[in-house]
């Protein structure tokens, strides 16, 4: 979410800190902040907002926590209470559904509207939304004010008959942008009795406002929110709207968003109210009331956080208590804009997150707790058997669980939606991914390949879903993997000569086992790695391990990715010795390759 | 294997058993990978194969190639230079061949070893799960906007899927341990995210877990073991804060950031000018969490934290692309040279 700081600084005029500051605040508080940027003497944020602070998606709601932790004075902008001129009718506004938690509604006439002001026309693009015209920019302004979303019906094309429902009888709705979308019978809507108007969530093209509007219903609501976000799923839209009727927000605000908004406009657009206020609000919700230790705070953050700050903070966050005692629970009612505080987990969460936990020291980890020991046998089981390969000369890799074709077409489970279309399968077995491994190191020129993988593979025996751990082995050299494979007490058949799997469930499991702590290197390879020779003529004979630690030095570790001697030979005339090195090199073209290898040989 | 494939390959890995010289395998090479050598002449012949034969003929192929390449590829032959000398051994010098721990599983060991150390133990749970373990009994009922933090690869929408945290194992632990308190596991393991493979996203990637039930567990024991557990992966020189953050399995919850190790907080593109990089989450156990486990939150709490392994195992190896830790061009130099 974007947010503008001189709009933040009408919400909090005390507010004097640096942008960086303020980000890092933001961030520290529960509202990680990407970014700042300056855009024409504006300082702009982008936020995220976590799912369980809708309030947060309104400048209003930030500027509470702000407030809060900056110990300034919050300050709500000026609306005069609406109040229609006695005599003007009642709209026919119907409610059939007990989906609608809120709504207020009033008719405005004799409108003006026209292109938006500058400072709207800034405001939204700084939000990243387009200007409309100034009675839609005004409703989308006070959106973003308040995270209520509110919509705007031009009534010579609504007629004022409008009616909430579950839509029973429209097949197709058309978007303010033109997108067409098909409706079944599980939408929320808001119609009249011939059209279908506008989604709970998004506005109707078909009442849209425009600059020949002189006559509108403007209405608030706030929806049964999982309605709204079933509602969104089915239809493949979001909006900023459905964004933020999908999380919990405050009737309550509604009232004062309303009266902001009614009074923009007509100190905007000119016009009168036309209609009596309506206000459908049945059952009111009333906040918990929640046991709290002011003790709690300092214990579950094991460090002393003063009671009177535990207090004063919740206060200022706009709880209500019944204090009699600091050192007895107080039974304490959240203000009804914060829907995520519910239990005494969530206000002791409160008052830690306005302490700070840079304050936590970080250096004081648990203690050693001799516990029983619940790792299950079959962990120890593939740690054993990873080191007894390592130490035979195997490498571990690791491969997709989901493959393209299935090893048995009646036990493979299939995943419904990846999006991964070549790879819906879950494996049935290892080798295939072995083969495929076996296929890159090829490609890749890699000299004689030997490696494992231990990993879950998957069946369906009628309802229920196995997993089984396997593992599974390849070895370029056939008589090496069996004289391996006997090593390992592995008994089985060889696979297309020179793989091996097995399923190790049922083999026998250490009843403790500390693995190996092994560091060793892993290499991104890109291309093919390249193998030349070298013939060094030498006066005396040389140790050949130390021949070939001296070239390895002086090639480097960067590219050099095996060194070995093939021949040695004595040179019966001259009595020199003749040494053959073949060098591979990676991650190099053939060019750079046999430079390198000139040079290191000092064959130039 | 279609029997004149196999014909073939008898054939022809007699013939490389039987080379002598560089010459000879080089001629041998040119007759099976030549441009019109035999295994293309045999892809050619794809096409008048039987159409309900082709895809096996294929894959039958394929694994003729591979075999013959790698053959051809670990066949140590005599260089064919005219010598006046005399060989003095056949054995080819080399230091031994090595094997190689994957980079995943070397974090997870040294993770492992850290909590071990602290009396944890080691835990695992399946991998498909039911919605409830992966979900519900996580704070996150049906239709929560928590959901949309993750996009689940269904195997039985919406009952079971393939687990997207970590944290299922957690449901798992709390739910089968739930009498053997206190308690202290860790607990790595593959997640699954409906997410398009590509050079930065994977749909399996790897995350580590631990958990804490006991009496009087605090925010202090979190911290402190989670900065452990950084200093361990890290170093001692790592700044990392702690902040305010939500995740429904947790309340209070709280956020490691580490200083971006690239611009060191200052603000660069890697942690997108923030400069610092989110390194995961963790909180105390939500009291929810612990009695729908049937634990009285009353008399034990909990912590969890858990991170992913995957971004940092490349930065430390130097990989670029995170396909290639599962099953792409990820490779080990067979000695440490």
């Amino acid at each position: 979410m974007k947010i503008i700081l001189s709009e933040l600084k009408k919400f909090l005029p005390e507010l004097k800190v640096e942008s960086t500051k303020l980000r890092d605040d933001l961030t520290m508080i529960g509202h990680f902040t990407n970014f700042f940027e300056e855009i024409e003497n504006e300082t702009v944020f982008d936020l995220d907002i976590k799912v369980n602070r809708g309030d947060c998606l309104g400048y209003y709601g930030l500027a509470r926590d702000l407030s809060v932790f900056y110990n300034i004075d919050l300050k709500l902008p000026f609306s005069r209470e609406v109040r229609p001129q006695d005599g003007v009718g009642f709209l026919p506004i119907e409610i059939k559904t007990d989906k609608v938690t809120r709504v207020m509604a009033i008719k405005l006439s004799g409108l003006k509207n026209s292109k938006s002001p500058k400072w709207l026309q800034d405001f939204l693009k700084y939000h990243g939304s387009k200007s409309i015209n100034t009675i839609v920019d005004l409703t989308n302004y006070i959106m973003f004010l308040y995270g209520i979303p509110n919509h705007a019906f031009d009534t010579a094309k609504s007629t004022d008959n409008l009616i909430w429902e579950i839509n029973s009888k429209f097949k197709e709705f058309t978007s303010l942008d033109g997108s067409k979308l098909t409706l079944n019978n599980e939408i929320l809507m808001i119609n009249n009795p011939n059209k279908a108007l506008s989604l709970s969530f998004w506005g109707g093209e078909s009442c849209s406002i425009d600059l020949t509007t002189t006559e509108t219903i403007i209405e608030l609501a706030i929806y049964d929110r999982t309605t709204v976000r079933q509602n969104s799923r089915q239809l493949k839209s979001v909006t900023e709207a459905s964004v933020r009727l999908e999380k919990d927000l405050d009737p309550e605000l509604i009232p004062q968003a309303f009266n902001h908004l009614i009074n923009l406009i007509l100190e905007n657009c000119d016009g009168q109210i036309t209609s009596q206020l309506f206000d459908h609000y049945p059952n009111k919700i009333t906040p918990p009331q929640i046991e709290f230790d002011p003790q709690k705070p300092s214990l579950v953050s094991g460090i002393e956080i003063p009671v009177n700050f535990s207090i004063d903070c919740l206060t200022r966050l706009g709880c209500q208590s019944d204090i009699q005692h600091l050192t007895s629970d107080i039974l304490i009612t959240p203000p009804s804009i914060r829907k995520d505080i519910s239990i005494e987990a969530d206000l002791i969460e409160e008052v830690i997150r306005f302490w700070g936990y840079y304050k936590i020291p970080t250096n004081e980890p648990l203690d050693f707790k001799n516990l029983p020991d619940i790792t299950p046998p079959e962990i120890y089981l593939i740690e054993s058997l990873k080191d007894q390969l390592i130490d035979l000369g195997y490498d571990e890799i690791l491969s997709w669980p989901l493959v393209t074709t299935p090893t048995n077409q009646k036990t493979v489970i299939t995943t419904e939606n990846s999006i991964n279309s070549e790879a819906i399968y879950l494996r049935q077995s290892l080798i295939p991914s072995l083969t495929q491994q076996l296929d890159q190191y090829t490609r890749f020129k890699l000299p004689e390949p030997q490696f494992f993988e231990i990993g879950k593979v998957f069946s369906k025996e009628g309802n229920k879903y196995i997993e089984k751990n396997s593992l599974a082995l390849y070895n370029v050299d056939q008589n090496k993997l069996i004289s391996d494979l006997q090593q390992l007490k592995l008994e089985g058949k060889i696979i297309n000569d020179n793989f091996f799997e097995i399923i190790i469930d049922n083999l026998p499991k250490p009843k403790k086992y500390i693995p190996q702590l092994i560091k060793n290197n892993a290499v991104e390879l890109n291309s093919q790695i390249i193998t030349l020779d070298a013939n060094l003529t030498l006066d005396t004979k040389e140790d050949s391990i130390k021949l070939i630690e001296k070239y390895s030095k002086i090639i480097g570790s960067e590219f050099l990715w095996k060194l070995i001697i093939t021949d040695i030979y004595q040179d019966s005339k001259n009595s020199q010795y003749k040494y053959t090195f073949q060098a591979s090199y990676f991650n190099l073209d053939d060019k750079k390759a046999k430079n390198l290898h000139l040079k290191s040989f000092n064959l130039l | 294997m279609n029997q004149n494939l196999e014909a073939i390959k008898n054939q022809y890995i007699d013939k490389i058993a039987a080379l002598k010289t560089d010459k000879e395998l080089e001629s041998l090479r040119i007759e099976l990978f030549g441009r019109n050598g035999l295994i293309n002449n045999l892809f050619s012949k794809i096409k008048d194969i039987a159409p309900q034969e082709k895809k096996q003929y294929g894959a039958d192929l394929n694994q003729l190639k591979t075999k013959l390449e790698t053959s051809l590829l670990s066949k140590n032959v005599q260089k064919s230079e005219k010598l006046t000398s005399e060989k003095l051994t056949s054995t080819i010098f080399g230091l031994p061949k090595i094997g190689h721990l994957h980079p995943i599983t070397q974090t997870e060991r040294q993770l492992n070893e850290v909590f071990r150390k602290l009396g944890f133990s080691v835990y695992n749970s399946p991998e498909i799960v039911a919605d409830e373990f992966n979900f519900t009994r996580l704070n996150v009922p049906k239709d929560h906007p928590a959901r949309d933090m993750q996009d689940s690869i269904y195997i039985k929408e919406p009952d079971y899927l393939l687990r997207t945290q970590t944290s299922a194992i957690e449901s798992y632990l709390l739910f089968q341990k739930n009498k053997d308190l206190p308690l202290r596991a860790a607990f790595p393991g593959s997640v699954f995210r409906n997410e398009k493979v590509n050079r930065s996203n994977h749909f399996v990637f790897h995350q580590y877990q631990a958990v804490v039930v006991d009496k009087n567990v605090t925010i202090k024991d979190l911290i402190g073991t989670m900065d452990l557990m950084f200093k361990t992966l890290y170093g001692q020189g790592v700044v990392v804060r702690y902040r305010s953050k939500y995740y429904p399995e947790v309340a209070p919850g709280v956020g490691p950031d580490m200083q971006c190790f690239n611009c060191h907080g200052v603000g660069c593109p890697l942690c997108k000018y923030a400069g610092w990089i989110e390194m995961g989450g963790s909180g105390m156990i939500h009291p929810k969490v612990l009695e729908m486990a049937s634990i009285d939150p009353n008399i034990w709490s909990g912590f969890a934290f858990g991170m992913g392994l995957d971004r940092w195992t490349m930065a430390q190896k130097n990989i670029k692309d995170i396909r290639t830790l599962m099953g792409g061009n990820l490779a080990y130099r067979p000695n440490e040279l």
